[in-house]
Parts: structure tokens; C-alpha cells; sequence
């Protein structure tokens, strides 16, 4: 998992109002190389939470960010190589992800993030006529439904 | 409303079940046939609102079994039809998948062609990732809920992750275009498919575009239509429809089956499907109404490929894939809805904040191109 993509993530749990950023439990990063983009860095910069990268990137053991830019510097090579290197090259291999509000930990295995919920964590009941209607089948079946309901 | 049921085409008869913990997948298989789905209102021959019982397949108790929040749908609590026969069949064939999905759509190549550089793309359903990276001036992020098939992508170098597509753990308006490939047609209800747009929607910025391509009930070659296996409507009652899918299994050891007729010759890679050796149920399963949506599509996986992972064996034993001899390999079921005309804008109409940019149908897909007009 790149920062680009921690920067992105957001805990989803249910009730969760505020689940960004996710806390970083790094137990293995490793630096890869990746094809320089000026485009991309100057496109997603205002998208980017700085604090939030800036944090992860500490984490990671990446220091070189400074904590308060602007987008003028995008203009400054030196700054967008050091931006491309925290955000697109340094990936977290091994370690977990922690929602801020609840604790939960996803995972993250050979670099992939597991953000799959449990049922509990994500259920929404929601009626809908419509899916009744198309779903649930024969009018007989609605019929049985409505009465089970009402 | 009049709601117009026709007649259910298949016959049942009582048989013994001897095992009973394999109920589900037994009963499943059987309700196939049961009967087909028309929607209602579609069959002028009977244009009344009275709906007498005869009119109605004999339902088993398991039908109008009713835990109370049977008419809400759970959203995005997964719905077992889709894990059993979406998420775990692609766990199952990841690799073999994987192997025969290289030819890139040209109509998606286009479109991610078109979008700027320097646009951060995401794909939300990547699959084995073959669109991740298709525009080198872009970043992709790609995302599936099967983690064999991300693990795939992952080991291509991409950068991936495993998720819902119907509940993103992304920020709001952080891409600049999502596409979506080939993925709605495995969501089992209306709502999960709204979901999904409405997610992929949330997840580009203000004036970002999103893809939806589908499969398209208007196939282009219609004998596709033969290979496919059609839920009857007994069987979305059970598995789409209302509540979690368990079979309550009648008490006295007996259970429904159909028997989906003259099955051996009508269909063509399917007619594995089942083979009841019964001569007395021969007429009516037709061959399509044209208003079937809803599909079991097999997947051949080569028993080569089948024994690389003990999974096809687990599946083979819990009945939720079969060993056709003859083909030399394990098959699985996949769900699918598949899209009527219109029916993609229908479902996009609902969402706030965006306006159709593009839709066209090809290679029997239907596709649309979306664009967020506000935050």
C-alpha cells in the first residue's frame, strides 16, 4: 500500500463519522521505485490531507516532507521529488490499518489492504419497495410480506 | 397496480431427502426450474388484479417464511446468493480466470484514454486488474472483494486493495474517474446496484466521469442464452429475496423439488445442470421468456486447473460447483443479473448530482458514462 492510496482510505465502519486518517501500524516497508509523474502529483495535491501524509510518511520513516506547503511549490522540482517519493514510492508491506474512532484493525498482507467489513460493521436496513417488487417475487409472497410487516 | 402472475410452468414432485445438511445447496439446485420469471404486468392473458391461489407455485414453508425484517433489504450485508456464487466461485477460479481475461474492451481502453493525465483512476471491481495501468499518464487504484483475484493484481505490481464495492473505504470526491467493469451484473438486488453507482458517484471529484459497463440481456448471440442456467423465480424468492436464505427444511423430511424438463437437450454447456431421468415431464420449460434477468452462468474450470487448489474439492463437496466428466472439469455457477434497455439509466436516474454524458450498447454490454455535477 502506497501513502497516495493511505491518504484516500477512510475507515468505513458504521456510525463512524470521522474515520480519516487511518493510523498506520507499519511492520515491514519497503521502497520501490515509480515512474515519475509531475501531472499526477500537481492534479492530486489539492486532494491530499498534508498533515495526514506528512504523519504517514514519519511513520514510515520518511521525514523529508515539510509541514506546511502550498501549491506554489509545485512548481519547485525538488519539492515535487520529494512529494512523488512519500506519496507513490514507499509502500507498507506488512502491518494493519486502525480506524481512529473504534480500534478496528484491517489488515494489510504482501501490501494489500483488507478493508472488508464484518455484517455487524456494515448493515443498513433499508425498505424498498422496489426490490420487494422485483425480488421477492409473486404477488403472493408480497402479499405474505406485507401482512408480515403490517 | 395490477399485479398479473402467470402460472408456474414446472411441476414438483415430493422427494426424500436423506441428507439433510446439505438442504440448502440440494433445495437451491432444485428450485432452478422451478418455474421462470415473468414480470408482472408483461402478460395480458390474465389482466386481473385477483390473484387466486392456483395461480401461485406451491410453495414450500420456506417461502413464506418471514423473520419480520423480511421486507428490508439488507443493503450492503451481503446476500448469500452473491457469496456462494459470486464471491467464492471467483476465490475458487481466480488463477484460471485470471488466465483467460487479457483481451482489453476497446470501448473501456477508449475511455480511459480520453481522461487527462495525470488523472488518478479508480476501479472499483478491478478483477485480475487488466484495465489497472491501461493509460500510463494515469494512477490506478483498483479494488475487488476477492482477495485471490487482488492478489493476482498485487503481484502484476498494481496498486490494490481488498473492498466492497458498495462500500468503499474512500474519501469523498478524492478520484478524478472510477470506472466500473463488468461488476453491477453480480449484485443481486436493485438497491445493491443503485448502491454501487451511487458509490462510485461519491468517490470522483466534482466533474469526474464514471464507466458502468454490464452485461446486457440483448445478447448478441443468443445462444449464450442456451448455455446459461435461468433462476427461477422460486429461487430469487429464496436467495435474493427477502431474509438470510437458510432452508427451513420441512419437518417431516421431505422437500420440494422441480424438475426443470427436457434439460438435457435444451441446453447446451449447461445441460449439466441436472439430469433427472424423468420421461413424464417433457413440454414447458421454455427456453427463454424474454423478461428472465436473473442467471446461473457456468464457469468450465479444467480439472488441471481444479487441482492446483483444494478449493474446487471443498466446492465439489458442498455442492456449490459439480465434476462434469465428459468436459474434464469442475463447474461452477456464477450469479448474474443481466441488464435490460434502459435499465442502467433507470437505476443512474436516481442518483443526485449527475448527469449522463454517454450511453451505448456493444458487444452485448450495456455502458454508460457519468459525470458528477456537484460535491
Amino acid at each position: 500500500m502506497r501513502l497516495v492510496t493511505h491518504n484516500m482510505m477512510s475507515s468505513n465502519i458504521k456510525g463512524v463519522a470521522n474515520g480519516f486518517p487511518l493510523l498506520i501500524e507499519a511492520a515491514q516497508v519497503v521502497e520501490k521505485e515509480v515512474d515519475f509523474n509531475a501531472d499526477f502529483l500537481k492534479n492530486i495535491f489539492a486532494r491530499i490531507e498534508w498533515k495526514a501524509l506528512v504523519e504517514a510518511s514519519k511513520t514510515m520513516g520518511y521525514s523529508e516532507l515539510l509541514d506546511n506547503v502550498e501549491s506554489s511549490m509545485l512548481d519547485s522540482e525538488e519539492f515535487l521529488r520529494k512529494f512523488h517519493h512519500a506519496l507513490l514510492e514507499i509502500h507498507l508491506e506488512e502491518g494493519a490499518l486502525v480506524c481512529p474512532e473504534t480500534g478496528r484493525k484491517f489488515p494489510i498482507t504482501k501490501g494489500i489492504p483488507n478493508m472488508l467489513l464484518h455484517e455487524d460493521e456494515c448493515t443498513v436496513f433499508v425498505l424498498t419497495g422496489h426490490d420487494l417488487y422485483h425480488s421477492c417475487g409473486t404477488p403472493g409472497v408480497l402479499k405474505a410480506l406485507s401482512i408480515a410487516v403490517y | 397496480m395490477i399485479l398479473v402472475v402467470r402460472r408456474p410452468r414446472t411441476l414438483f414432485r415430493i422427494k426424500s431427502v436423506h441428507a439433510f445438511s446439505s438442504a440448502i445447496f440440494s433445495t437451491s439446485g432444485c428450485l432452478r426450474g422451478l418455474c421462470t420469471m415473468n414480470e408482472a404486468g408483461l402478460d395480458s392473458s390474465i389482466g386481473s388484479s385477483a390473484i387466486s391461489d392456483e395461480d401461485l407455485p406451491v410453495l414450500p414453508p420456506i417461502a413464506v417464511r418471514n423473520d419480520h425484517g423480511c421486507s428490508f433489504s439488507k443493503v450492503q450485508a451481503t446476500p448469500e446468493i452473491e457469496k456462494k456464487f459470486v464471491h467464492s466461485v471467483y476465490d475458487a477460479i481466480a488463477p484460471h480466470f485470471s488466465s483467460t481475461r487479457f483481451a482489453k474492451w476497446p470501448k473501456v481502453q477508449t475511455f480511459l484514454n480520453s481522461l487527462p493525465s495525470g488523472s488518478l483512476i479508480l476501479d472499483a471491481g478491478c478483477g485480475n486488474g487488466k484495465y489497472l495501468g491501461l493509460n500510463e499518464k494515469c494512477y490506478f487504484i483498483g479494488s475487488d472483494i476477492s482477495a485471490p483475484l487482488i492478489n493476482i493484481c498485487q503481484d502484476k505490481g498494481h496498486e490494490v486493495l481488498v473492498a466492497d464495492a458498495l462500500k468503499l473505504p474512500y474519501r469523498t470526491g478524492f478520484g478524478d474517474a472510477a470506472i466500473s467493469i463488468a461488476v453491477l451484473h453480480h449484485l443481486s438486488t436493485e438497491s445493491r446496484r443503485k448502491k454501487a453507482v451511487d458509490e462510485l458517484i461519491r468517490v470522483v471529484k466534482k466533474g469526474g466521469l464514471v464507466l458502468i459497463t454490464v452485461w446486457a440481456r440483448e445478447q448478441e448471440d443468443k445462444s449464450l442464452l442456451n448455455k446459461w442456467t435461468p433462476l427461477s423465480q422460486k429461487y430469487v424468492e429464496e436467495w435474493i429475496g427477502p431474509g438470510s436464505p437458510r432452508v427451513r427444511s420441512p419437518s417431516s423430511s421431505i422437500a420440494l423439488e422441480s424438475i426443470p424438463e427436457n434439460d438435457e437437450n435444451s441446453f447446451g454447456e449447461s445441460s449439466d445442470v441436472k439430469s433427472h431421468q424423468n420421461g413424464d415431464y417433457s413440454s414447458e420449460i421454455e427456453t427463454n421468456s424474454g423478461n428472465q434477468q436473473e442467471y446461473f452462468v457456468p464457469w468450465h474450470l479444467p480439472y488441471h486447473r481444479a487441482e492446483v487448489s483444494g478449493a474446487s474439492v471443498n466446492a465439489v463437496a458442498n455442492g456449490l460447483a459439480r465434476k462434469d466428466d465428459k468436459k474434464g472439469a469442475v463447474v461452477y455457477d456464477r450469479y448474474y443479473h443481466v441488464f435490460s434497455e434502459g435499465e442502467l439509466e433507470r437505476i443512474v436516474g436516481g442518483v443526485e448530482g449527475t448527469v449522463i454524458v454517454d450511453r451505448f450498447y456493444d458487444k452485448s454490454n450495456w455502458c454508460i458514462i457519468l459525470e458528477k455535477t456537484s460535491q
